[in-house]
């Protein structure tokens, strides 16, 4: 290492503090702390529980003590984390150790959560350590004292980097990120994140213009092993959902054996499902564990986490809700119910086991149905190649950029040209050109391009000295109110009637229950009394309830694993496999292949049904329910050119349905044109209604730029004049003002995210490579029964749909006997 | 402007609704209507929210040719003709009152309506503070209790929608008309508001507005 550091003053004391806790500093750490001296800026790539934070944390520590002089009153490092939970265990931990190396630094957290009287001292003095959400971080330059605050910084340091890059927090930071340069020319700005697909790209997005850079990886690898739970026998015909809680009683023991356990959940109303699972296959389980997700009230989740790290709770159900946040708070033991859906997603829930750095982390993989433990297999093979997703970043998301420039504007103005500037040096912005930052300019200060149709319009103002600001207070407190990015469904706040909370559910649920109906929340049954001022009270129940299905909970299968899938899939035909998984599912396969096809991996499986019903085909492109979706409109579609009849769809990950009641007629030459990559865009345009996707997608942009205002000062109530859906806005802003730059995020969001245009065409690409295989069958055969299934499941009830799949059973097994 | 038409009897009066969001009562060649919003957009612009004007003159350009094509001399408007306060989209109303002097406005006071009587005075428009009444048809902003069948009303106020599944599984949603023997709730007039779809449909037989057509929705 360099001579001159490890000669510093900084270094030994550093060095001391490290022996005193009995670790020595990994080899990342120490280039880190080089690197630093040296003046780099850069990305530490290291897996959780192996000391990143001190890496950064460290290195300013040892500047400052090497070069006190250069460091001036107030704040000195600001650390901005995704999330609020994680802030304070950071916070505690800085503070210990400044404390015990005898630096009397001062290290606080500043977000939603903080008391406004420490919010209030932290504006009169701030620490030298400041611990932020990137909202917060906007919310302090939306005040003017801003300059005052942010002139003797020194290094941001962005955590879990990852978790911000692909989403429009990411953007957020970005800006601040410019925004901050420009007060300190020479700050350092390093990020933290795990291993992630495209690790060059997430540095040049953190820093897109530093000259001095560097990446620097941790040799450590965390050592994974996954623990699959077999089911006795296997099902034939696997159903999405069913099998789980079969294997509760497997899952049981596992928990009794070890001191603290999460079980990982992919959807709330799953997690819910869970906790009553488990309450029920072991009764002694009560205030034992718990149950933590959104939806639940945060001092709650708080209380929960806390005893979990201190034994007082032996299990906790979750969903994502606890994937981060795992420095500080390791468990023995991780169960995960139900695919990951993506590589990444689970190895860092599995890196929550292990309590130290050198331990295997254990996940345990309890199937949901018995096809997914070929992801298990698919999964495995993914961890051992380290073949970890994309974070795809943003750009052009014109509607952070408004409220980024609002925000600006808020906190002491800005100049036009400026501004531009700043902006235009982040990634997301960077092929930003002069109209567009134009019409940025108009949408905040005259409504909108055409200036005219927006008369009346007053937000943002130029003062005398020509800087644009904000006037108008009630503007300002509505503005701050509503900074941010994360945009969630209408939610209210449930209460019992004899007081006291219990957590959060969305509005368009609780508006199709009636009083006296009960439903289940926080592992509760609650019963409905009555609804005031988006306020629901419910008194304890008991009996029968709904469990709410909450939308947008549903996991897409990532691109990564369904490449694993398909290779796993075709690899089982290869009997006998020396995989425990495929060897489990032979028999299974073995179904499949005798009553249709099983895929190689250059084969593309096509299968015509014929059953009482109707006529159905099935296709297998295993590229997630998404991309499925999509698929099947186009497919439809292009059906729908050769002759007219029109279908029904059904979706899983692994494959699609397309149902009718009239024959479907279909040469192998024909099925070969559906599939074909020409005019695929054009007739994936065609087959969906783009106007109705790009209004769904604008609910977010217009909140995020203003359009649509969620929060107001005080009750609601007393703003429903200003209120107006996003949908309206968007149909009003596409009949009167259609070249909206919102209106083309809307657009591109949809080509982007909803379609993943990219992901088709080499779906596509792939498809055209391949042999397609065309079976007929006169049954359900493994492969399509599950997709069947999930949509019976969306238009019947429950007990309704447990006995139409046992009829479908039936007329399987009476098939297969007549045959006999 | 395209207007489809369903014609229903009501308390023994032919009243024809329309995909205009109106009704036209032809023997009384009077015009009905309600929750206009007019000014709302503007209300919208002046706390910031880039909304743009059109809206308020296309609804005013709507109700012009539904005069001129029915010939009405009289317009109802069953409240809600304003939305909050005076503003530029609101004093759109004077240059209408020039271009049709010669006509009757009605307006039954609704929950935003805030019109001192100057402003009254100065759009000629004739007041009614609670409630208008002609033919045994009573004209008031609120619905009354479904169940109530002491009186005949017309009213708007909740801007009544229907939720319609299309199969395989999209979702639409379009203003309508609810209709029962003693009631009429008409649709929002204005194109800028939101739609009230719970589903009343035991209650009232619904009309749905689609494009061009209106159509009567088959009660569950």
């Amino acid at each position: 290492m360099n001579t001159t550091l490890a000669h510093s003053e900084g270094f030994r004391i550093v060095n001391g503090y490290f022996e005193t806790q009995g670790k020595v500093p990994f080899s990342f750490q120490t280039k880190a702390w080089e690197k630093y001296a040296q003046g780099y800026s850069g990305l530490v790539i290291a897996p959780t529980g192996f000391g990143k934070t001190f890496s950064l944390f460290m290195a300013v520590l040892m500047d400052f003590l090497n070069h006190p002089e250069q460091y001036h009153k107030g704040l000195k490092l600001l650390w901005i984390t995704p999330l609020r939970s994680l802030a304070k265990d950071l916070a505690r931990a800085m503070q210990t150790a400044i404390d015990e190396i005898g630096l009397d630094w001062i290290v606080q957290v500043r977000n939603g959560d903080t008391d406004p009287k420490i919010k209030a001292q932290q504006t009169r003095s701030m620490p030298d350590v400041l611990l932020v959400t990137p909202e917060s971080l906007h919310l302090l330059l939306a005040q003017k004292q801003r300059d005052k605050y942010f002139k003797n910084l020194r290094c941001v340091t962005v955590d879990e980097w990852h978790e911000l890059m692909g989403n429009k927090r990411g953007v957020m930071v970005e800006l601040v990120l410019s925004f901050l340069k420009s007060y300190t020319k020479n700050l350092r700005i390093w990020g933290i994140t795990a291993t992630i697909g495209n690790l060059d790209e997430a540095m040049e997005v953190l820093l897109p213009q530093a000259a001095k850079r560097i990446q620097i990886v941790a040799k450590e690898k965390k050592k994974i092993a996954i623990k699959p739970i077999f089911p006795s026998t296997v099902e034939l015909l696997p159903w999405a959902g069913h099998l789980g809680g079969k294997l509760v009683d497997q899952v049981v023991p596992i928990i009794l054996a070890s001191k603290s356990t999460i079980v990982f959940t992919n959807t709330r109303s799953q997690s819910e499902m869970w906790y009553q699972l488990l309450l029920e296959a072991h009764p002694d389980f009560a205030g034992q564990i718990a149950l933590h997700h959104s939806s639940i009230d945060a001092h709650i989740r708080e209380w929960i986490e806390d005893n979990l790290s201190s034994g007082k709770l032996k299990a906790v159900v979750s969903t994502s809700s606890l994937d981060l946040g795992v420095d500080f708070k390791p468990v023995d033991t991780v169960i995960q119910v139900g695919s990951s859906k993506g590589v990444a997603r689970f190895m860092q829930r599995a890196g929550r086991s292990g309590h130290s750095p050198f331990e295997t982390s254990t996940i345990y993989f309890v199937p949901t149905h018995s096809l997914e433990l070929i992801e298990v297999a698919a999964l495995k093979e993914a961890v051992k190649t380290q073949t970890i997703e994309n974070r795809d970043p943003m750009v052009q998301t014109f509607d952070v950029l408004v409220q980024f420039m609002v925000t600006i504007a808020l906190g002491g103005g800005f100049r036009s040209e400026e501004l531009h500037a700043i902006v235009a040096n982040t990634h997301a912005f960077r092929y930003m050109d002069t109209e567009e930052w134009q019409w940025c300019m108009y949408f905040i200060t005259a409504g909108g391009k055409i200036g005219k149709r927006y008369e009346e319009f007053h937000k943002v103002i130029q003062d005398e000295e020509g800087k644009w600001i904000i006037k108008n207070r009630r503007l300002a407190l509505l503005h701050r109110l509503n900074i941010g990015s994360i945009v969630g469904d209408a939610m209210m706040r449930v209460k019992f009637l004899s007081g006291g909370y219990i957590g959060m559910i969305e509005e368009y649920f609780i508006s199709k229950l009636k009083k006296g109906e009960r439903f289940i929340l926080a592992g509760r049954i609650l019963e409905l009394v009555m609804i005031k001022e988006m306020t629901v009270f419910v008194r304890n129940s008991s009996g029968k309830a709904i469990t709410p299905s909450w939308l947008g909970g549903r996991l897409p299968l990532s691109s990564n694993l369904s490449h694993f899938l398909r290779k796993k899939l075709a690899a089982a035909t290869e009997a006998p496999s020396s995989e425990k998984e495929l060897h489990f599912l032979a028999p299974l396969i073995e179904k499949q292949a005798e009553l249709s096809a099983v895929p190689s991996e250059a084969e593309f499986l096509v299968e015509h049904i014929k059953t009482r019903e109707g006529h159905h085909l099935f296709f297998y492109p295993l590229e997630g329910r998404l991309i499925h979706e999509v698929m099947a409109a186009l497919i439809a579609y292009r059906i729908s050119k050769l002759y007219p009849i029109s279908f029904s769809m059904a979706m899983n990950d692994y494959g699609f349905e397309l149902y009718s009641d009239k024959e479907i007629q279909l040469s192998q030459m024909q099925l070969e044109q559906l599939l074909s990559r020409t005019n695929l865009m054009d007739d994936v345009i065609s087959s969906i209604n783009a106007a109705e996707m790009a209004s769904r997608k604008f609910r977010d942009i217009a909140v995020i730029s203003g359009l649509v205002v969620q929060n107001y000062p005080g009750t609601q109530q007393n703003n429903k004049s200003l209120q107006a859906s996003s949908g309206i806005i968007f149909r009003v802003l596409m009949e009167h003002d259609p070249t909206n730059l919102l209106l083309k995020q809307a657009f591109s969001e949809v080509f982007n995210q909803q379609l993943e245009e990219h992901r088709l065409i080499k779906a596509f690409e792939r498809i055209n490579h391949s042999k397609i295989r065309y079976t007929f069958v006169e049954e359900y055969t493994p492969l399509s029964f599950p997709i069947k299934v999930d949509s019976l499941r969306q238009s019947l009830s429950s007990e309704a749909l447990i006995e139409q799949i046992q009829r479908m059973e039936k007329t399987n097994v009476q098939k297969k006997k007549r045959r006999k | 402007m395209k207007i489809g038409e369903q014609t229903i009897t009501f308390n023994k009066q032919e009243l024809t609704l329309n995909t205009q969001r109106s009704i036209y009562w032809k023997d009384q060649k009077t015009l009905i209507l309600s929750d206009l919003h007019l000014g709302k957009a503007a209300h919208f612009r002046r706390h910031g929210i880039a909304i743009p004007m059109d809206i308020a003159i296309t609804d005013l350009n709507r109700l012009e040719s539904l005069i001129a094509h029915y010939q009405a001399k009289q317009v109802i408007v069953v409240g809600d003709l304003i939305h909050a306060g005076i503003n530029q989209e609101v004093l759109l109303l004077e240059s209408f009152r020039q271009r049709h002097p010669e006509l009757q406005l009605h307006l039954v006071k609704g929950n935003h309506d805030r019109l001192s009587q100057q402003m009254t005075a100065r759009f000629g428009i004739v007041h009614h503070k609670e409630i208008l009444e002609t033919q045994q048809i009573q004209f008031k902003h609120h619905p009354a209790d479904a169940a109530d069948s002491s009186s005949f009303r017309i009213s708007g106020h909740i801007h009544p929608g229907i939720s319609l599944v299309i199969p395989p599984k999209r979702q639409v949603r379009l203003p309508c008309f609810l209709v029962s023997d003693h009631q009429i709730i008409l649709p929002a007039f204005s194109t800028f508001t939101g739609l009230d779809s719970n589903d009343l449909s035991s209650l009232y037989q619904s009309y749905a507005i689609s494009d061009d057509h209106i159509f009567p929705i088959r009660k569950n």
